[in-house]
């Protein structure tokens, strides 16, 4: 039997995983990755939109492959606006109508996946990775749930010079391996849930105004949460669309919801529910994301280990970022397993040249800026209640003013803003989001 | 040493599958394929008499590129050897032509590498659930068969003989059959092992052998695919569930009362 050994060994075969793992194949690294699904992306979920960029720094002939795992090309983008009157649509079209493209876990992740096995990735997929292999607190190796023979009870242990923890949200290894300095709560995470619904055939291109080869992807904010902090998205697929919510785990849990109520009720929302008439539910699915940033960061490496895309926390929710972040984090870590391997040097003095890499990065950059719109856009509950209302409102009495004195009304659209959240009140949300972005 | 051919088929998921009520036919798009769960059965069943006995695996399957995917599946279960029957021309085949596009392959491993011991077919795929291929490569092979069958007793490799259990409309057969022969596996004979790291790896990465029309087994032409298959089908149409069970609601009714209600009802069926 052939020996169990390999230069590297990546837990989880997400893009980060996988990223890192086409990062060293290339480099002609011996890695292998371990995936607990059948096959890469059975057991992963995201919302639907991917960067062309990020993909392009691992598959250059991007998106000029064949079968590929675009949906549809992002020629829209923006925002609904929802209050329990009405509808605000703030959409742009694009004008680059390739930087993103709506996608499934399913078929992304096993193209990465038929990608990297290519390039002499080794893979294995339906195996679990029970422990790590230690040496005092190097990492040497780890242990899987599968056997070496048919029948033999014992697990198999996997050594190699470097693990890189791709795990994910739940970061049980990320544990085991010392790397976190306090576990994760409700308000740390945030639960997504959505559907993929099949309309009935041209009821997606007539009922969002897209042609052939056009798509959508819409944040909602608003009511259609129930006013909680979060969103609500529509991303339009080639013949379906995902539609689900995120919100704070801890906010859910103070309300009254469960989430499949929420997202039934975010269906039949009185001004949305047109979009999905006769829409069939091929899949649902919910997952956790981490919203720890900085505060729950891990430490990204020790002796032997590295920690890259979720398991780390690389998410920004506002911006829709974290399949390009798990990218990235890979490609970097990767890029630092190759050094560790010219000087021959698998400690942390040498890995720490990711963690490195990372803060200098636009990713490092937006985990502190994130840290202060958490702490005052996130909690701030005007933000998805009162101003989606003051939103509607305003525009319903500006577009319906025909026939009377326009003062009139300017003076009551004036009134209604003071009443409810009142100009210094405004200008004080203004400045708190004004100074986390800038 | 025990050498034992397994044929197996993907089949579509048909836990997922839809039939259009106007049509009567399958709503395929969209359906992930799986390998058919009898197969996985004679594919388990394999490997344990591998494991036991010693022997090597051969596995065949005729479906399309994507059919690659079971084949590969089975390498997990120990499989040695993999061959993929694809071709345009064995397209649209029913249980006739298909029977003999198989069997024709076999006996061109057999002139390769010598008979096989053992013949394991699934009970029936559950796409077409006609159960007739497995019987149908037995004739041509002119090896006995044993359908249906359900347990695994014993075997003798010294006198060549294997002792199973089959599952019949009137119960249960217990079978003694001398090697070689065909077995269709039903739910029971085996479970699927928790298959080692190593295969696990190798699966991955294995690529099947390709098999043809032209070549390398010497086909008549007139006997594959659409042509060489007589059946046609009128109709396919979803079964109405005709019999309504009754249900007796306890909140309103006394136990007493239905207990006897329902006695004389197994009374008046001549059950009881």
């Amino acid at each position: 039997m052939e020996e169990l050994k390999f230069d590297v060994v990546i837990v989880g075969g997400g893009p980060a995983g996988l990223s890192c793992g086409i990062t060293l194949a290339k480099a002609g690294i011996r890695a292998l990755l371990i995936e607990r699904g059948r096959f890469c992306g059975a057991k992963n979920l995201f919302g639907g939109v991917v960067y062309t960029k990020s993909v392009k720094e691992l598959v250059p002939e991007f998106p000029n492959v064949e079968p590929s795992p675009v949906e549809r090309p992002v020629t829209e983008e923006g925002y609904y606006i929802v209050s329990s009157e009405g509808l605000v649509k703030l959409l742009h079209r694009k004008k680059d109508p390739h930087e993103a493209f709506t996608a499934t876990r399913a078929r992304f992740d096993s193209f990465l996946a038929e990608y990297a096995l290519k390039l002499g990735l080794e893979i294995a997929p339906k195996t679990k990775v029970l422990d790590l292999l230690k040496e005092g607190q190097r990492i040497k190796g780890v242990i899987v749930d599968r056997p070496r023979a048919f029948g033999d009870p014992r697990p198999t242990e996997i050594p190699a010079n470097i693990v890189v923890i791709a795990e994910g949200v739940n970061r049980v290894l990320t544990e085991k391996a010392g790397l976190i300095g306090r576990p994760f709560g409700a308000e740390d995470v945030a639960l997504a849930v959505k559907e993929i619904i099949q309309l009935p055939k041209g009821a997606l291109e007539a009922r969002l105004g897209l042609a052939e080869g056009q798509g959508l992807a819409v944040e909602i904010i608003g009511d259609i949460t129930a006013c909680l902090p979060g969103t609500g998205f529509i991303y339009t697929n080639r013949n379906h669309l995902s539609f689900g919510l995120g919100l704070f785990l801890s906010n859910l849990r103070e309300s009254a919801f469960k989430p499949y109520e929420l997202l039934e009720r975010a269906k039949n929302h009185p001004h949305l529910r047109e979009l999905f008439k006769d829409g069939e539910i091929l899949e649902y699915g919910a997952h956790l994301i981490p919203e720890w940033g900085l505060e729950g960061l891990p430490r990204l490496y020790g002796d032997g280990v590295l920690v890259v895309g979720d398991s780390a926390g690389l998410v920004n929710p506002l911006f829709r970022e974290g399949t390009n972040l798990a990218i990235y984090s890979g490609i970097m870590a990767g890029k630092t397993i190759i050094e560790a391997f010219e000087k021959g040097d698998f400690s942390s003095r040498t890995l720490k040249a990711y963690e490195a890499q990372l803060r200098e990065s636009f990713i490092y950059q937006d985990l502190i800026t994130l840290k202060k719109l958490k702490k005052h856009l996130f909690t701030n509950i005007h933000l998805f209640k009162t101003y989606p209302e003051l939103l509607y409102d305003t525009i319903s009495l500006f577009f319906s003013a025909q026939g009377r004195p326009k003062r009139e009304v300017m003076r009551e659209i004036f009134e209604l803003i003071r009443k409810k959240r009142g100009f210094l009140g405004i200008v004080g949300d203004l400045i708190k989001v004004g100074r986390a972005l800038w | 040493m025990l050498r034992i051919l397994v044929s197996i088929k993907q089949v579509p998921d048909t836990t997922n599958i839809r039939i259009n009520p106007e049509t009567g036919t399958l709503i395929r798009e969209g359906i992930p394929s799986i390998t058919n769960p009898y197969d996985i059965i004679a594919l388990s069943f394999a490997c344990y008499l591998k494991n036991n006995y010693g022997g090597k695996i051969t596995v065949i399957t005729m479906g399309p590129p994507q059919a690659k995917s079971s084949l590969r599946e089975a390498v997990e279960f120990g499989a040695d050897r993999i061959i993929l029957l694809t071709d345009r021309k064995f397209a649209g085949a029913d249980t006739l032509a298909t029977s003999y596009t198989l069997a024709e392959a076999i006996k061109y491993l057999q002139a390769e590498e010598g008979p096989f011991d053992l013949y394991l077919f699934g009970k029936q795929a559950i796409d077409g659930d006609t159960a007739q291929v497995g019987p149908g490569v037995a004739v041509r092979l002119q090896v006995p068969v044993i359908t249906q069958t359900v347990k695994f007793e014993t075997l003798d490799l010294e006198k060549r003989i294997i002792r199973v259990h089959r599952k019949s409309e009137n119960g249960i057969e217990i079978l003694e059959a001398k090697l070689p022969v065909l077995l269709t596996c039903d739910k029971g004979l085996a479970e699927p092992p928790f298959s080692p790291f190593p295969l696990i790896l190798k699966a991955v990465k294995a690529e099947p052998e390709i098999f043809t029309a032209d070549g390398p087994v010497n086909y008549q032409r007139e006997k594959l695919g659409l042509r060489g298959s007589p059946t046609q089908v009128k109709k396919v149409y979803t079964p109405e569930v005709k019999k309504k069970g009754k249900i007796v609601d306890l909140s309103t009714t006394p136990l007493k009362k239905v207990v006897d209600e329902v006695i004389e009802l197994l009374k008046s069926k001549g059950i009881l």
